[in-house]
């Protein structure tokens, strides 16, 4: 086949694809009833609606702080046990580390089971194990944090070299001295980024968690559609903004404060 | 490269003796800094340990109740209830794939005009940024409950809320994206005399193409999972089925649904990885 003539299918195939895809949408939209005359029949509603929001409202002040307060709790302590968890579920996760390879596979497929079930449905599970509140909040988040953290500590850890390993089994050191001597010191940088990256994820979903009833300021926003009290609606929404806001900033702040107690603040020392 | 001067070798003893004071200065600090964080994080799980009233003891209740809950009350997943489930999965899929759409067209559109390199004016850009740092700093649940009290319960309002949640991420990634390219390609094909759209054709899309492709697929698979949340708010698909029937306390059948997720997100990231090596 000359060039020419692969250059010929190849555009064939992309075009065929995009056909595909195209039809796909098509096909989608029909199903699911989307059609612009449907969203411009609502635009009444939406103007009317929009008119209601403003100016935004929070009706009791400090009854959404207390529950703006709470969610950020539930992230911190979601955060926390999700990151213990998955710790000492990773060094059974990883291949280098575990006792035998089957309990490798299993922690790991434990891991893709939780992932794959969302947090809201989650929080869902834990209300009706466990009642509602802030307790299936904060056991919500961190069992699904579990979910991506074992998977990329357990990574991590399996990247430290064999040698290394080695080395410290061989001066007769246990598992556990293995782990905390060997492992962590080579995993913290990877363990701290990944760990603060969940912190961030799990206050966006703290802040919605509310919504199923598992403690925090979404319900706060759900009780405010249900009475059609548009303009508290809006002015919760502007707290949960707050909230990602101030999530983003602490979290880059966390990060620089950390990158100061590490090595790199010899170099900036020395200057 | 130039050596840092704590590494470059110390000529005389004077030097040596300072080095080591720098160092053992730096180190000091160092540790300093690592205490104070520490105790920083301390009190701050402290607070947040006690202002939700948490007990350790609650952590083996906790975890054994669901534990229990989803032996007893969950498995097995009720086979019958897979063709009832079908529909709202569907749903579910045509909802992430109509919100990627949209969310690709509206994000193409704001990520070029967020790009410094091409925009028509830096106070557009900004703008534009501004406003895509917005929408990504509201949760698509919560665009969700805002769209469902606008235009009511269905998976329109989910639809919408995906590709909302969309712009919020492809916007950024786009423009980032566009911003990292080689400029020098831009200057040749500008020099030669194209316009805005051939510079964009021949100069920008061949290096941008790998990136929006691949973003733009995460998203699909991100989708999955964010539809089926959303319906919990009543936004259709698969999540608003799933509420029920736990509501409903008709646990077998939600635990059918939550499988056929999995498979789902199985298939879908699947499709996304072999469409991403057909398409680079």
């Amino acid at each position: 086949m000359n060039l020419d003539e692969w250059k010929k299918q190849k555009r064939r195939t992309t075009f065929f694809l995009f056909i595909t895809l195209f039809l796909f949408l098509v096909i989608s939209l029909a199903q699911l009833g989307v059609a612009p005359g449907k969203l411009l029949d609502s635009g009444e509603r939406i103007q009317s609606m929009l008119n209601s929001m403003v100016p935004p409202d929070v009706h009791e002040p400090s009854g959404v702080l207390e529950a703006a307060i709470e969610s950020l709790q539930i992230a911190i302590m979601g955060t926390f046990w999700g990151v213990i968890l998955s710790l000492i579920l990773a060094v059974f996760g990883a291949k280098n580390l575990a006792p035998h390879w089957t309990i490798s596979y299993i922690v790991k497929g434990f891991a893709v089971l939780v992932r794959a079930v969302p947090a809201l449905i989650w929080a869902l599970l834990f209300i009706a194990a466990v009642g509602l509140g802030a307790v299936p909040g904060i056991l919500a988040l961190a069992v699904n944090s579990t979910g991506m953290l074992i998977k990329v500590y357990a990574e991590a850890i399996e990247e430290v070299e064999k040698g290394y390993i080695e080395a410290i089994t061989a001066t007769g050191a246990s598992k556990f001295q293995l782990v905390m001597q060997g492992i962590l010191p080579l995993i913290t940088p990877i363990f701290i980024t990944w760990s603060i990256f969940r912190f961030d994820i799990n206050i966006r979903y703290a802040s919605v968690l509310g919504v199923v009833g598992a403690g925090g300021i979404g319900w706060e926003l759900v009780r405010a559609s249900q009475t059609m009290a548009y303009n508290e609606m809006l002015g919760i929404t502007i707290v949960i903004f707050a909230i990602v806001l101030f999530a983003e900033w602490v979290t880059r702040f966390l990060q620089k404060w950390i990158e100061k107690s590490n090595v790199r603040a010899f170099q900036s020392n020395s200057n | 490269m130039p050596i840092h001067p704590i590494y470059s070798a110390a000529t005389s003893p004077s030097d040596n003796a300072m080095l080591f004071n720098k160092y053992k200065k730096a180190k000091k600090a160092v540790l300093w800094n690592r205490a104070l964080l520490g105790v920083f994080l301390f009190f701050i799980l402290l607070w947040a340990w006690i202002g939700t009233s948490f007990q350790i003891a609650e952590l083996f209740t906790g975890f054994a109740n669901i534990v229990a809950f989803l032996v007893n009350d969950f498995l097995p997943p009720d086979p019958g209830a897979v063709a009832s489930m079908a529909g709202p999965i569907l749903d579910t899929l045509f909802m992430s794939y109509a919100g990627v759409a949209l969310s690709v067209g509206i994000s193409f559109f704001l990520g070029v005009l967020a790009a410094k390199n091409l925009s028509f004016h830096p106070l557009c850009a900004f703008l534009s940024r501004s406003f895509i740092a917005f929408i990504r700093s509201v949760p698509a649940i919560v665009w969700g409950i805002l769209l469902v009290a606008a235009i009511g319960l269905g998976p329109m309002a989910g639809t919408i809320a995906l590709g909302l949640s969309g712009v919020g991420i492809l916007g950024k990634a786009y423009a980032d994206l566009l911003e990292e390219i080689d400029e020098s390609q831009l200057e040749a094909v500008r020099a030669a005399g194209a316009s805005w759209f051939q510079v964009f054709g021949q100069a920008v899309w061949p290096q941008f193409k790998s990136g929006f492709v691949t973003w733009s697929l995460y998203k699909m698979d991100l989708n999955i999972r964010e539809a089926a949340m959303l319906g919990v708010v009543g936004a259709g698909g698969i999540g608003y089925a799933l509420e029920s029937s736990i509501s409903l306390f008709q646990y077998k059948e939600a635990a059918s649904g939550i499988v056929m997720i999995f498979f789902l997100i199985v298939i879908v990231e699947f499709a996304t990885a072999k469409l991403r090596e057909r398409i680079i």
